[in-house]
């Protein structure tokens, strides 16, 4: 039981990435530096889980405002570049902040990570205990992003944010703030990026540079991809083919070191496939252009 | 004094890849990421070879190798995509696909370890200021050959025109009759043909692993950058700065640092110079 509720809480984590991943592309912005948030949520999680005895909503809104905050870096890039150039400077982003957590010994532990990070407590009193704790925390999570994405998608901002994938311009023309539009969009999409690695951090109690790559980045957007776009149903879809998928192998019995690259071999081979033959994805609505 | 010629070696391999990357991302618009996958698919590949043969003829067959690989998968892949009139970003989502699927069959049929190509030639020169190690002589040699055969080939040559009037518009190169599909055939061919040239030099001076294709490719497409895009030449400038720089980093910092100067570099060039150092001036970028 306890090795199931490990999955579905990692199953949770990656429907987070995933579904906040979704909320620039549905913009027509594709970015590669998702686990870029996550690892600055995880840092900065850290940081407050260790400093500060706090409950455990405010800490999620430091980390989900602070996340946030670091988007701007992105926002700008969007506003000033057009396409390939903007993916580019995602992937820039991506490095560099790689590379802080790697080299900034002093607040990060550099290569070695941090260990013995606190868990939660909720209210500031009751300290979250176990794996049923956490998954419960964390599919409140989902299902509030959930709700949420759900309801922006209906909202008159998620119908504008849709727009900015058909035509920049008229969307301008008709007096829209396009800079606006694509900031916050950064911004809820490193928030919740955020929030998952706050949640990830307090739960496996140590976390490394090496969990926030540049690889990393490019499985959330395969997840993405796999599942499909424009929707809810496609990001969850991806996120569960991406965390199930390990475990059927394992379950058959493969030797992990076959099963590593197999299982990315079949993430790999399942981007391309679906990519030719339904371009938005196994779930998905939307065709990125 | 040091610094600088290992910067400027340095700089040329990142010249080497950046021409093989731009052969394809001007050609075809598409952003090639699965050449990551060359790259550790030709290092691999001379490894490989070098064990049964000299390491002259393993990388002959390793870039040969590359070069189908590379054609492979434009045929495979991207053409289909092209033909199904799918967006640039989506010819990138399918590109990182087949850069996972690449990378991780070597890691299957090889292991994850690091490895390196024994090589049999580790004398130093010493030649007043600075020195220069028989590997770091062959990547000279060989760099500077290829570097300046390819832009004396791209400047001089029909194909080289081609390869540029396709860039600016492919529509117009098919409409006024050129064979559009053979030209980006040889793109890919040669484009790979540089990316294992790159992968293979670089191998002999320091090791491998599955992994290090994504990094040093991004460099790459930096230096492209730097140089300035729309001109193949200008990676050969890019790529040189690009290594000086990074080689006068380390004076100062450690080599962990080598990327976060690189990427704010990066940055730093597509807000304030998007054309790069000698790039064409665009409207919109």
């Amino acid at each position: 039981m306890e090795y199931i509720l490990h999955i579905a809480f990692m199953l949770n984590i990656y429907i987070m990435l995933v579904l906040s991943t979704n909320v620039t592309v549905m913009a027509n912005l594709l970015t590669l530096c998702q686990a870029a948030f996550y690892g600055i949520g995880a840092y900065i999680g850290t940081l407050f889980l260790m400093q500060f005895e706090l409950p455990i909503i405010i800490i999620a809104l430091c980390v989900m405002g602070l996340s946030g905050l670091c988007s701007i870096i992105i926002t700008l890039a969007s506003v000033k570049l057009k396409g390939d150039y903007f993916i580019l400077a995602t992937l820039g982003f991506q490095m560099v902040v790689y590379t802080i957590l790697y080299n900034w010994i002093d607040v990060t532990n550099g290569p070695f990570g941090i260990s013995g990070i606190p868990a939660l407590k909720l209210l500031g009193i009751w300290e979250l205990q176990g794996v049923y704790a956490y998954f419960a925390v964390s599919l409140i999570a989902v299902l509030l992003m959930v709700a949420l994405f759900a309801g922006l998608k209906l909202s008159p901002y998620g119908r504008a944010l849709r727009s900015l994938r058909s035509d920049e311009q008229s969307l301008q023309a008709l007096g829209r703030d396009v800079s606006f539009l694509k900031g916050s969009a950064f911004f809820i999409s490193a928030a919740f990026a955020g929030l998952a690695g706050m949640l990830y951090a307090s739960y496996a109690s140590y976390i490394d540079p090496t969990s926030f790559t540049l690889l990393e980045s490019l499985f959330i957007v395969s997840a993405l991809f796999i599942g499909g776009t424009g929707n809810i149903a496609g990001p969850i879809l991806g996120a569960l083919f991406v965390v199930i998928l390990p475990e059927v192998l394992r379950f058959i019995g493969m030797p992990e070191s076959i099963a590593a690259p197999l299982r990315q071999i079949i993430y790999g081979l399942a981007l391309v496939l679906v990519m030719y033959f339904r371009p938005q994805g196994l779930g998905g609505k939307e065709i990125i252009k | 004094m040091q610094f600088i010629i290992n910067g400027l070696i340095t700089g040329l391999l990142y010249s080497l890849l950046a021409i093989g990357f731009a052969l394809v991302y001007n050609t075809t618009k598409v952003f090639h990421i699965a050449a990551a996958g060359i790259y550790v698919f030709a290092a691999y590949m001379f490894w490989w070879l070098s064990g049964y043969m000299p390491l002259c003829l393993a990388g002959g067959i390793s870039l040969l190798l590359s070069m189908g690989l590379n054609y492979s998968i434009d045929l495979l892949v991207y053409q289909p995509l092209k033909r199904k009139k799918a967006s640039n970003n989506i010819a990138l989502v399918s590109s990182i696909g087949v850069m996972t699927i690449i990378v991780n069959l070597l890691a299957l049929f090889f292991g994850n370890e690091p490895k390196s190509v024994s090589s049999t030639f580790n004398a130093v020169y010493d030649v007043g200021l600075f020195s220069l190690s028989q590997p770091q002589l062959i990547q000279v040699g060989c760099s500077l050959v290829l570097i300046i055969g390819f832009i004396v080939f791209f400047l001089r040559s029909q194909t080289g025109l081609k390869i540029k009037a396709i860039s600016e518009d492919e529509l117009l190169f098919a409409g006024l009759g050129y064979n559009s599909r053979r030209i980006r055939a040889f793109a890919f061919l040669l484009g790979g043909f540089f990316i294992a040239a790159a992968s293979c030099l670089n191998v002999v001076e320091v090791g491998m692993d599955v992994n290090m294709g994504m990094n040093v490719l991004i460099t790459a497409i930096v230096a492209m950058i730097i140089g300035g895009t729309g001109k193949i030449e200008a990676c050969v400038l890019g790529g040189l700065t690009l290594g000086l720089i990074q080689s006068l980093v380390l004076i100062h910092f450690s080599t962990s640092w080598q990327n976060a100067i690189t990427f704010i570099l990066l940055l730093a060039f597509l807000f304030i110079r998007p054309q790069g150092l000698a790039g064409y001036k665009q409207r919109t970028v």
